[in-house]
């Protein structure tokens, strides 16, 4: 490969300056003739009949176009799982829940409207512990199960029981395993569903015209998704329904389904085609839209006592509230992950998706690893605290390495990337092992204990194995060229990524090429979705065959004008030529829109160079055993924190976090910083205090910034490290992969290690308050009110008969 | 009510409803979008503009207040067409991801650089304490405030370790 | 923000207390908004008026005289007490709970009249003024009556102001000015957050007293200590005048618990 000049150049962003000033337009910024503001009667119950419901005085007031109860639609919504009706028919399934909406002419009306209607419930007792929705007399969130449609290749609802899907994974013999080890170590982590906080909550702009010709604006990741799924639960031929995506403010996953769209849009149909515009409240953001799943997860480890894992039993019970969503692939995603980075001979992997009563789960950043990882990273933790071994050593002893396999058969080689290198550069960055002078001279000065923790992270895209996207390049006279894709950008940087990625292929200055900012399912070439760090991979390799198939164009004219041998044509930034005599060309202007002889004659046409690529090699999961070929490729990585803890009141501060991650190859080191530090802060507050809390009727107690913070500036640890491990993915864009989620994930378990080290804190439950430290270096019974017995908090014990403490076998 | 506010040195003339709030009369009445509404509650700085010269949450100000004021808002940075020192900065160091922060956070940055032209790494996050972002982190925002008040020195700020 | 109501914004101070009067309970003073107009949105307040008292001529001064000390009118906001020097060298305490308080943002708009009127159990201004002793002129069109802090709160988000009345001056007595003063306040995160424990302590001429947020109903004062009482003695008095609850914030224990913690440190600042 020649040397790039492009591709790993700090670039800045190329939308940048519409954000600076201003002009960027989102979603809610549009107006539209006759534009109608909507509003959703929400549910104030986790669990109700829907006795009646009254929308007369609504439907009498001045100004209202349209109201909407479950009752006139037919439609049911699902990704994986169809359970989901527009709005809340007969029943309300958590709170929060959208039971009617209104369109009016102002948003006051609208939100008059939704005063007026009445709603007569029958409240019904909640299931709001997934455990407890597991157990024999659970009430069932979703009685009618059995006769949902859903993906039957990968997913597996069981009828009759909360049970959304059960995803296994056997690798080796468990009873051998366990057998061979000289300890075994259980415990059991938890943590609660968390809101994504993008700064735009969800908004949509629908109209839907005379002959079912529908427009939808929306705040979409994935507007081919919504085109796809809104067209399957309207019953519409794909070609009626335009799906149209300007700037984004941030999506997280939250917005990566459909959401508000089909709502919207039933309120333009009735309306009589008015375009009607919902954007959710920060409120609503909580609990009408949806969050990320809560995890219980139970790890059972043998080890010998040189430090190997001979055997690991995982079951994973995640809670996905009141509908599937993305919960039962975050569910199968995180059981052929489960193990981490790590090679263990014998392992098997539970892992139940499971309905409750509660705003529902959806995708995450990270997709279930930040969760699940809390678990794994600080159970290795205490795996090597049990045998008295460090923790460091002992996960280098157990890593991945070429010639290992993963749990689901996949040979690791040294091309799938460097786990090592990665925990090997944040140890060495934050002086593990030891405190220095200086950091005891911290200790002495303010009275607060300083610990070191490390913690590894993989993640590979959870998304089908034939996901697919397609990237147009195409030029203008002047030989600039305009990129569509519809990867959306939603402030990870992919349009720089990318114009970086055409420039360097078409080795022309970057400002020569601009990727489209809207993207227009009518107008934009297919792409599945923007989520699970796929972009890079997969849109990048479809833009590199575009950036191919144009210069295939320009190269068959220039042969023609030049009379040469394609075979013997060369290009430089402005003109094709014949290589052994570079005088004689013809320039991509002059190529670029069809080539005219002297004489007028015409060859060749527009230059639109076509790239389609479609993810290879990799294979469905076995039903039984979980084996097969799930994941595109690996980004491994690891983060080292060093924090101080109050002894006293378990109040604790991160000092330095160093993260280190194989991406592959650097595209753009200012982006890959952006990820890393933005992701690793998002996991600052997934550690520090972000967490859903409920009341024993399910009520939702915290859903607005007062109660549920989000990391500020002032939050960002001082020390910030990020290092790079550059391993090139063979079928990597200039061997890049991708590294969008990965920099969220495992900070937490990290945070955990650190305080363990400083003051032997044992934390099992994410996020960590304060008080959790504090009650943990106590021993007092640690708080867990998620789901309050009371406004005012209450505990759950670990596990039952004390199962948690590590046994010595022999 | 007719109110007369001063945008970005305009005179406007609007009539507004009593409980509009000023971030409504912006973007509603008079198309400016560049402040945005992240929460309505004055906890996310998404709306932040400055009005009589100091920074406020937008959403927490009735429209009326306003009248016989001057407001500025994120429109108004840049002068006919060129980007800020601020904005230019942001630009640089990667200081902008998803931009739904980025109008109030320009706004801060620049009242934060009006009160106090060199300001430390922990004035600078106090300075924007009150603007959530989600995406970047805030460390390379922290960076382009460095940079733009002419203390960013080490020229290894911003770059990646390759290990 | 979708509430309908009238905005009235008397030019004059009688004015003002006449529509105070007029709509009694139906109106809701404005000054800063930032409690107000968020408890518009949620649909907490439903006011009919809302009086704007920021156009009444004198009401946003800060006023110092060695005689009367500080006092602080209904348009004075957190900030103009940060910025006032003699506030700020004065009655470091004050300051102290104002630089503590919300976002920067916030500061610039929201009032110390409003801060205590809104009368949170975590309002941040009530510990310092608890501390120094301030009293409350509490103004209606036919009354004008003085109140301190220590009986301005009678519960969560309420105070002892009747409809129709004005918090008109808050004052801050000249006795106060040069005491030492500490305010620690526990937050979820650095940024800016409730607080979920704060205390505040004030030192002069040997005399100490607490004030106490987030711990009760109110924000409260612990006096008739001294800076040589034993600090435990002086944690168990202020342990003992606290009631706090279990809330999503934190646990009634761990508030216990941070009360003595703050208490002991605070003290250990101002001696």
């Amino acid at each position: 490969m020649s040397e790039l000049t492009v591709v790993g150049a700090d670039v800045p962003r190329v939308e940048a300056v519409e954000k600076l000033t201003g002009d960027a337009l989102y979603t809610g910024d549009l107006l539209l003739p006759g534009l109608l503001h909507a509003k959703v009667k929400a549910s104030p119950h986790a669990r109700a009949r829907i006795l009646r419901i009254d929308t007369s005085r609504a439907e009498a007031l001045p100004g209202v176009h349209a109201v909407l109860t479950g009752h006139e639609l037919d439609h049911k919504l699902g990704l994986y799982v169809v359970d989901k009706d527009i709005l809340a028919k007969d029943v309300v399934r958590h709170f929060g829940e959208a039971v009617a909406a209104v369109a009016a002419e102002s948003v006051e009306t609208a939100s008059a409207a939704v005063e007026l209607i009445e709603v007569e419930y029958e409240v019904l007792s909640p299931v709001l512990d997934p455990m407890e929705a597991i157990g024999d007399d659970a009430p069932l969130v979703h009685p009618d199960l059995g006769s949902y449609a859903y993906v039957e290749a990968a997913f597996s609802p069981q009828p009759g029981t909360n049970v959304a899907h059960v995803q296994r994974v056997r690798k080796g013999d468990l009873d051998r395993g366990f057998a061979e080890a000289e300890w075994v170590v259980e415990r059991e982590y938890t943590n609660p569903s968390v809101q994504h906080v993008p700064l735009e909550t969800h908004v949509a702009v629908v109209q839907w015209k005379a002959g079912d010709q529908v427009t939808i604006w929306t705040s979409a990741q994935s507007p081919f998704t919504v085109r796809n799924l809104f067209c399957t639960a309207m019953r519409l031929p794909l070609n009626q329904v335009r799906v149209v995506v300007p700037h984004v403010g941030g999506g997280f996953g939250g917005k990566a389904g459909i959401h508000l769209e089909p709502l919207v849009a039933c309120l333009s149909r009735k309306a009589g085609g008015r375009p009607v515009r919902l954007q959710a409240t920060r409120e609503e953001e909580f609990s009408l839209l949806p969050c990320r799943s809560a995890l219980t997860y139970r790890i059972k480890t043998g080890v010998r006592a040189d430090g190997t894992i001979t055997a690991q039993q995982m079951t994973m019970y995640w809670d996905a509230g009141a509908y599937a969503d993305y919960a039962v692939n975050v569910t199968r995603a995180s059981a052929y992950s489960a193990s981490g980075p790590y090679e263990i001979p014998n392992a098997w992997v539970d892992a139940y998706t499971i309905y409750t009563n509660k705003p529902y789960g959806t995708a995450y950043r990270g997709f279930g690893h930040v969760e699940f990882f809390w678990g794994l990273e600080r159970h290795m933790e205490l795996v090597a605290h049990a045998i008295g071994m460090d923790p460091l050593e002992f996960r280098r002893r157990n890593l991945l390495k070429p010639g290992s396999r993963t749990m689901t058969g996949e040979l690791i080689t040294e091309h799938t990337g460097d786990p090592r290198a990665c925990l090997d550069a944040v140890a060495a960055a934050i002086g593990y092992g030891g405190l220095t002078d200086e950091e005891r001279e911290h200790e002495r000065r303010t009275g607060r204990r300083v610990g070191k923790g490390v913690a590894t992270l993989h993640k590979a895209p959870a998304m089908p194995s034939f996901t697919a996207t397609a990237a147009v390049v195409k030029m203008s006279s002047d030989a600039t060229v305009v990129v569509n894709v519809a990867l959306m950008e939603i402030g990870q940087g992919c349009n720089t990524a990318l114009a970086q990625i055409v420039a360097e292929r078409l080795r022309f200055p970057i400002d020569r090429v601009k990727v489209a900012i809207e993207r227009d399912t009518d107008k934009d070439p297919y792409d599945w979705q923007t989520v699970a760090s796929k972009g890079l991979i997969l849109s990048g390799n479809a833009c590199l065959l575009a950036c191919d198939d144009l210069l295939r164009q320009a190269y068959d004219v220039a042969a023609q004008v030049l009379r040469a041998n394609v075979a013997d044509l060369d290009h430089d930034a402005d003109r094709v030529f014949v290589a052994h005599r570079p005088q004689e060309s013809v320039t991509f202007a002059e190529l670029s829109i069809g080539y005219a002889f002297p004489n007028g004659n015409g060859i060749g046409g527009p230059l639109i160079g076509v790239g389609r690529y479609i993810a290879q090699g990799l294979t469905n999961l076995d039903k039984e055993t979980g084996q097969g070929l799930p994941a595109l490729d690996w980004t491994y990585g690891a983060h080292g924190v060093v924090v101080d803890v109050d002894p006293d009141t378990g109040e604790f501060d991160v000092l330095a976090i160093s993260s280190a991650y194989d991406v592959g190859r650097v595209v753009n080191p200012g982006l890959v910083r952006g990820q890393a530090i933005g992701g690793m802060v998002q996991g600052l507050g997934t550690a520090l205090c972000e967490g859903y809390i409920y009341d024993q009727q399910g009520r939702l107690l915290n859903p607005s910034f007062t109660d549920n913070k989000i990391p500020t500036a002032r939050d960002l640890p001082a020390r910030l490290d990020i290092a790079v491990v550059e391993t090139a993915q063979l079928d990597g864009p200039y061997g890049a992969r991708g590294v969008g989620e990965h920099p969220m994930i495992s900070v937490a378990p990290a945070i955990g290690n650190a305080i363990q080290q400083a003051t032997g804190a044992e934390l099992l439950h994410m996020p960590m308050r304060f008080e959790d430290v504090w009650r943990a270096l106590r021993s007092h019974e640690p708080i867990d009110n998620w789901i309050t017995e009371t406004p005012a908090g209450s505990c759950r014990s670990d596990l039952p008969g004390g199962a948690g403490q590590p046994s010595p076998r022999k | 009510m007719q109110i007369s506010v001063t945008v970005n040195g305009q005179v406007c003339q609007r009539d507004v409803e009593d409980h509009w709030t000023l971030l409504r009369l912006l973007r509603d009445g008079l198309g400016l979008t560049g402040s945005k509404e992240g929460c309505g509650a004055g906890e996310c700085g998404a709306c932040t503009v400055e009005l009589n010269g100091r920074t406020v949450n937008s959403c927490l100000v009735l429209a009326v207040e306003a009248d016989g004021g001057s407001v500025r808002t994120v429109e108004g940075e840049a002068e006919q067409g060129r980007l800020s020192r601020i904005q230019e900065a942001f630009a640089r160091h990667h200081a902008v991801q998803c931009g739904f922060c980025t109008g109030g956070m320009v706004m801060s940055v620049r009242d934060l650089l009006q009160r106090n032209p060199q300001p430390t790494v922990r004035e600078i996050q106090e300075g924007i304490e009150g603007n959530f972002c989600r995406c970047t982190g805030y460390a390379q925002i922290i960076e382009a405030v460095l940079d733009v008040s002419g203390q960013l020195d080490d020229s290894s700020v911003g770059d990646l370790r390759h290990v | 923000m979708t509430a309908m109501f009238r905005y009235r914004a008397p030019r004059r101070r009688d004015e003002l207390l006449e529509l105070l009067a007029e709509y009694g309970e139906r109106a809701r003073v404005l000054a800063g908004g930032t409690d107000l107009l968020g408890d518009v949105r949620s649909g907490l307040a439903r006011p009919a008026a809302v009086v704007d008292v920021k156009l009444v001529p004198g009401f946003g001064e800060l006023a110092w005289s060695a005689a009367e000390g500080l006092v602080i009118r209904p348009g004075v906001t957190i900030d103009d007490v940060l910025r006032d020097e003699r506030a700020r060298s004065s009655y470091p305490l004050l300051a102290a709970c104002a630089q503590d308080l919300a976002s920067h943002q916030i500061r610039n708009r929201a009032t110390v009249v409003g801060n205590v009127v809104n009368a949170s159990p975590c309002a941040d201004m009530a510990p310092a003024l608890l501390c120094l002793g301030a009293r409350a002129v509490i103004s209606s069109q036919d009354s004008r009556r003085e109140v301190p802090f220590t009986e301005f709160f009678t519960g969560a988000k309420r105070t002892v102001l009747r409809a129709g009345e004005l918090l008109e001056e808050i004052v801050v007595p000249a006795q106060s000015a040069g005491a030492r003063g500490s305010y620690r306040k526990l937050k979820r995160i650095k940024g800016h957050d409730l607080g979920i424990v704060g205390v505040a302590a004030m030192a002069k001429d040997g005399e100490l007293r607490l004030g106490i947020s987030s711990c009760a109903p109110t924000p409260l004062l612990v006096d008739g200590l001294t800076t040589r009482d034993p600090v435990d003695e002086v944690v168990a008095v202020a342990r003992a005048a606290i009631s706090p609850i279990s809330d999503v914030r934190c646990t009634k224990e761990y508030r216990t618990h941070m009360v003595g913690v703050y208490v002991r440190r605070a003290m250990e600042e101002v001696a």
